[in-house]
């Protein structure tokens, strides 16, 4: 009896062992989930003035202007005035003009009363046309959600295909009431990307917005997610379309982000070194000076610069990311950190701070 | 491994079965033995009869492998001087196979053709053949590939293998319904298919007049081991044997080529899966529509519309013949996948007989109306056959989609009377959605778990499709309610329904249909109007 106690108690001892270091570390990460210094980067960054995850604005990637930030505020009230003056006050500028109906339409797919009483006042408001059919395409997106295809009901597919339909009548309309705006094509795109029109469908949509705008900004970020793989082209399609864009691009233009993005679309998360290649360096630093070179009120300013500090990061450039860091901090909706939904705030913090420890470390 | 060996290393497995049962019991009476000789009192005796309980199984067990009697499926026998020449047929392929001809010929329902033996002593002396033809396989296929079809089963009786292999080939037959009744048995497994049977649809209902008893009793841990037992032991059989049976199911076929000929049996083998879709689809659609009113088609139409079915719907089976299944039914199925069969017969030489007796098969039988009205007596349970005849196939549709929207209750019902805690009827909902609450009502509906989470416009996008569905049936109840509406039958489209005011000229763009789907757009949109659907109603359901 005793010797099998004894076998019994050599057989377990390598189990407790185990057992007690398991629920060590299970109880260590229970209390503090991230290394210590992780916190004193934390602390860094705050000194710089830069703000911790929960105060990160995740709905903009940028601040908004005063008069546009009013006017959203004043929709949700139900008041459509003050949006309908700034989209007149916008006019002729493409890029705001898209980038306001995007931000109306975000809201009018959620609650379109307000859009409603526009459309009653104005039955052939241009505006509120453009907004009316933004919001739409928001709304079927809405209803697929944003998983993959096999975590996507019937139910949601079928309300995304027929909400995409219909939204097509309502593009055409825009663009009947407004023939300069490019907006309702780009919109288009989406379109496009969800019910998958065929590649010479894109390119004919493609010619509707080049000629009434070549370099918008919006218009390429859209039209790059249809060429990507997980859409409608593939990894070649999506680099061709960014390298010859941006190449073409005035300086000042933006266009040079669309080859980070087109690098981070089809990018393995686990593969560092190519992010590091000599050619993924020129593209970043083709992104700098097109920053340098841009108005500084332009819309799409800093979805460039998240890119920038994030590829500058990873290439060892802290210093240069930090710069950035610093220039885009508080606004997080913007790749590459967008995709993670909720974690976006936390993810880009994370980053954030460790280029604030290796500046530091480095000084 | 030759054939010959293969063949007898299963027939040696076969015979282990019984030594299997012999070896558990032998265990058994051993162990009963010893008790007995050193121990005595309430202990030995507990023993003693645990060890008879699981004797119980194992005896049961080696009884199963004989072929179960009395199971034949229901059918019409018919004689010589019933159907000489569809006999005249049958001998003629026995004689050219060189095997016996059938001693009876049952015609069923099922798309299936099946020659059985009730052979003894495991199958190695010849007893009575019975021939199992169904009836849809006549209406659907030629001569030339019904004579395929029965020269492939004649061909498992001679085959161009030994005598060993077709015992292996009724072997795995009776070890697969061994192990089927282990489960059944054993996993509570009965206790489901009845439950799914009961559920079942008005067609099992149709077709159930023998339904099988299913016995439930004795599930009990030390059935499940034994049950474990054998069913592992079966599967090795199975396995061992399938490359066997695969072999013969292939010979068969070569067989069915060379009396055939190569065309008739490479397109009766594309046919088959065809007619089994389309006559499941048949039975689902068209012959059991009136069961839940009570109601039958004429005399004879039960299974005589599946002709009917088939020539409308040519061009649609022609897709399906195109589309042949690449797997195997189950990895223990003896039937190698239908696609690789195929493909083996159309590799044979061309033999130049692609003319040959292209007729319907459905000709040989002296009188196909009589055979079809003899059907139905034969294999509808007697209940079904208690309900009224209708005069004509239209008139069974109107009779039983009035019936169906007499005493419709839409889930939209349920939720109406939730909320209103009133008789849910349209004048009611219609109230509702005048006075602005149609999404408080549509937040009651059984909904998905995105449309229940979702918000504003997607709510209303998501409940949408469900309300129109529900309130298109409810309008429509109400047309039926006065006998305003007709269906139109078809044997190559889905019924459409026609409200009163339709005319043939009218196209899809017009007509009241489309002004129905209008109205209850509108009575759903964000803004509701139900102006245009209480202009639409027959007068007497408008509201006061």
């Amino acid at each position: 009896m005793t010797v099998l106690l004894w076998i019994l108690g050599i057989l377990a001892l390598p189990v407790v062992i185990a057992a007690v270091w398991f629920t060590g570390v299970f109880v260590k990460e229970l209390f503090s989930p991230s290394p210590p210094d992780a916190d004193q980067a934390a602390e860094a960054a705050e000194q710089l003035g830069l703000l911790p995850a929960e105060r990160q604005d995740t709905e903009h990637a940028a601040p908004l202007p005063a008069p546009w930030a009013q006017a959203l505020a004043a929709v949700q009230g139900g008041d459509w005035q003050p949006a309908a003056e700034v989209l007149r006050d916008i006019g002729r500028d493409w890029e705001r003009r898209t980038t306001v109906t995007g931000l109306l339409g975000t809201l009018a797919a959620k609650e379109d009363a307000w859009l409603l009483a526009w459309e009653a006042a104005r039955p052939e408001d241009p505006d509120a046309a453009v907004v009316r059919a933004q919001s739409t395409v928001y709304l079927a997106w809405e209803l697929r959600g944003a998983k993959l295809a096999e975590y996507t009901t019937q139910e949601q597919f079928a309300g995304f295909r027929r909400t995409l339909t219909g939204a097509r009548e309502e593009i055409a309309r825009a663009a009947a009431l407004n023939p300069d705006d490019p907006t309702p094509y780009i919109t288009e795109i989406w379109v496009a990307l969800g019910l998958g029109y065929p590649q010479a469908e894109m390119d004919k949509l493609w010619a509707e917005i080049t000629t009434r705008a070549p370099h918008h900004f919006g218009a390429h970020l859209s039209a790059l997610q249809y060429w990507c793989a997980k859409w409608r082209g593939s990894q070649q399609q999506a680099f061709d379309f960014a390298e010859r864009a941006a190449a073409e691009a005035p300086l000042g233009s933006l266009l040079s982000v669309l080859p980070l993005i087109a690098h981070f679309e089809h990018d393995e998360p686990t593969e560092v070194a190519a992010d590091n290649t000599p050619e993924m360096v020129a593209r970043v630093d083709a992104g700098l000076a097109d920053a340098a070179a841009a108005d500084p009120e332009h819309p799409g300013l800093a979805q460039l610069r998240h890119l920038l500090a994030f590829y500058l990061h990873l290439q060892d450039r802290h210093e240069a990311a930090l710069k950035q860091f610093k220039l885009v901090d508080g606004y997080v909706d913007a790749l590459p950190w967008s995709y993670l939904g909720d974690g976006a705030a936390a993810y880009y913090c994370r980053v954030r701070n460790e280029t604030v420890r290796a500046v530091a470390g480095a000084a | 491994m030759g054939a010959t060996l293969r063949a007898l290393r299963a027939l040696v497995l076969l015979f282990g079965f019984y030594l299997l049962s012999l070896v558990l019991l032998a265990a058994l009476v051993g162990l009963d033995i010893a008790v007995l000789t050193w121990t005595h009192g309430p202990a030995a005796v507990k023993i003693v009869i645990v060890s008879a309980l699981l004797a119980i199984p194992v005896v049961q067990g080696m009884f199963m492998l004989r072929t179960p009697r009395g199971e034949e499926p229901a059918g019409v026998a018919v004689t010589e001087t019933d159907e000489p020449r569809l006999w005249a047929l049958v001998r003629e392929l026995a004689a050219t196979t060189g095997t016996r001809a059938p001693d009876r010929i049952l015609l069923t329902a099922d798309v299936n053709a099946a020659v059985s033996e009730r052979s003894r002593l495991l199958g190695l002396l010849p007893g009575p053949r019975r021939l199992y033809l169904g009836v849809p396989l006549l209406t659907g296929l030629t001569e030339a590939q019904l004579r395929a079809v029965l020269a492939h089963e004649y061909g498992h009786f001679t085959g161009g293998d030994t005598r060993l292999s077709a015992l292996v080939v009724r072997g795995r037959a009776q070890i697969g319904r061994v192990i089927g009744q282990f489960h059944a048995k054993a996993d509570g497994k009965a206790a489901t298919e009845r439950a799914r049977q009961e559920q079942a649809s008005a067609k099992r209902v149709a077709k159930g007049k023998k339904a099988k008893k299913v016995d439930t009793g004795g599930a009990g841990a030390t059935y499940r081991m034994m049950a474990a037992i054998y069913t592992a032991y079966g599967k090795l059989y199975l396995r061992a044997s399938l490359s066997t049976a695969r072999a013969q199911e292939y010979a068969a076929d070569l067989a069915a080529a060379r009396i055939a000929g190569r065309d008739a049996t490479a397109s009766a083998l594309r046919e088959i899966p065809v007619l089994a879709t389309s006559h499941d689809f048949y039975l689902d659609s068209y012959a059991t529509l009136g069961l839940p009113a009570r109601l039958l088609p004429p005399r004879g139409e039960f299974f005589g519309g599946f002709g009917r079915l088939l020539s409308a719907r040519e061009t649609e089976l022609v897709e399906l013949r195109g589309e042949l299944p690449t797997e195997p039914g189950s990895p223990y199925d003896s039937h190698p996948p239908i696609a690789e069969r195929v493909r083996r017969i159309e590799a044979l030489p061309a033999d130049g007989r692609t003319e040959e007796a292209k007729g319907a098969a459905s000709a040989l039988l002296t009188d196909a109306q009589r055979t079809l009205a003899a059907l139905e007596d034969a294999v509808l349970a007697d209940e079904v056959l208690a309900f009224r005849r209708t005069g004509a196939w239209e008139e069974l549709l109107d009779a039983s989609m009035a019936e169906g929207l007499s005493c419709v209750h839409t889930p939209l019902h349920r939720a109406l009377a939730d909320y209103t805690g009133q008789q849910p009827t349209l004048t009611a909902l219609l109230e509702v959605i005048d006075d602005g609450r149609l999404w408080r009502l549509a937040e009651r509906l059984p909904l998905s778990e995105q449309a229940a989470a979702a918000k504003g416009r997607a709510f209303r996008e998501f409940a949408r499709p469900r309300l129109g569905e529900s309130l298109r049936t409810m309008v429509l109840a109400e047309f039926s309610a006065r006998s305003l509406l007709h269906w139109e039958f078809s044997w190559s489209r889905p019924a459409a329904v026609r409200l009163p005011g339709w005319a043939s000229a009218n196209t899809p763009g017009d007509g009241p249909e489309a002004a129905l789907e209008a109205a209850v757009e509108a009575a759903l949109a964000d803004h509701p109007d139900t102006a245009p659907l209480r202009a639409l109603l027959p007068p007497a359901a408008q509201p006061a």
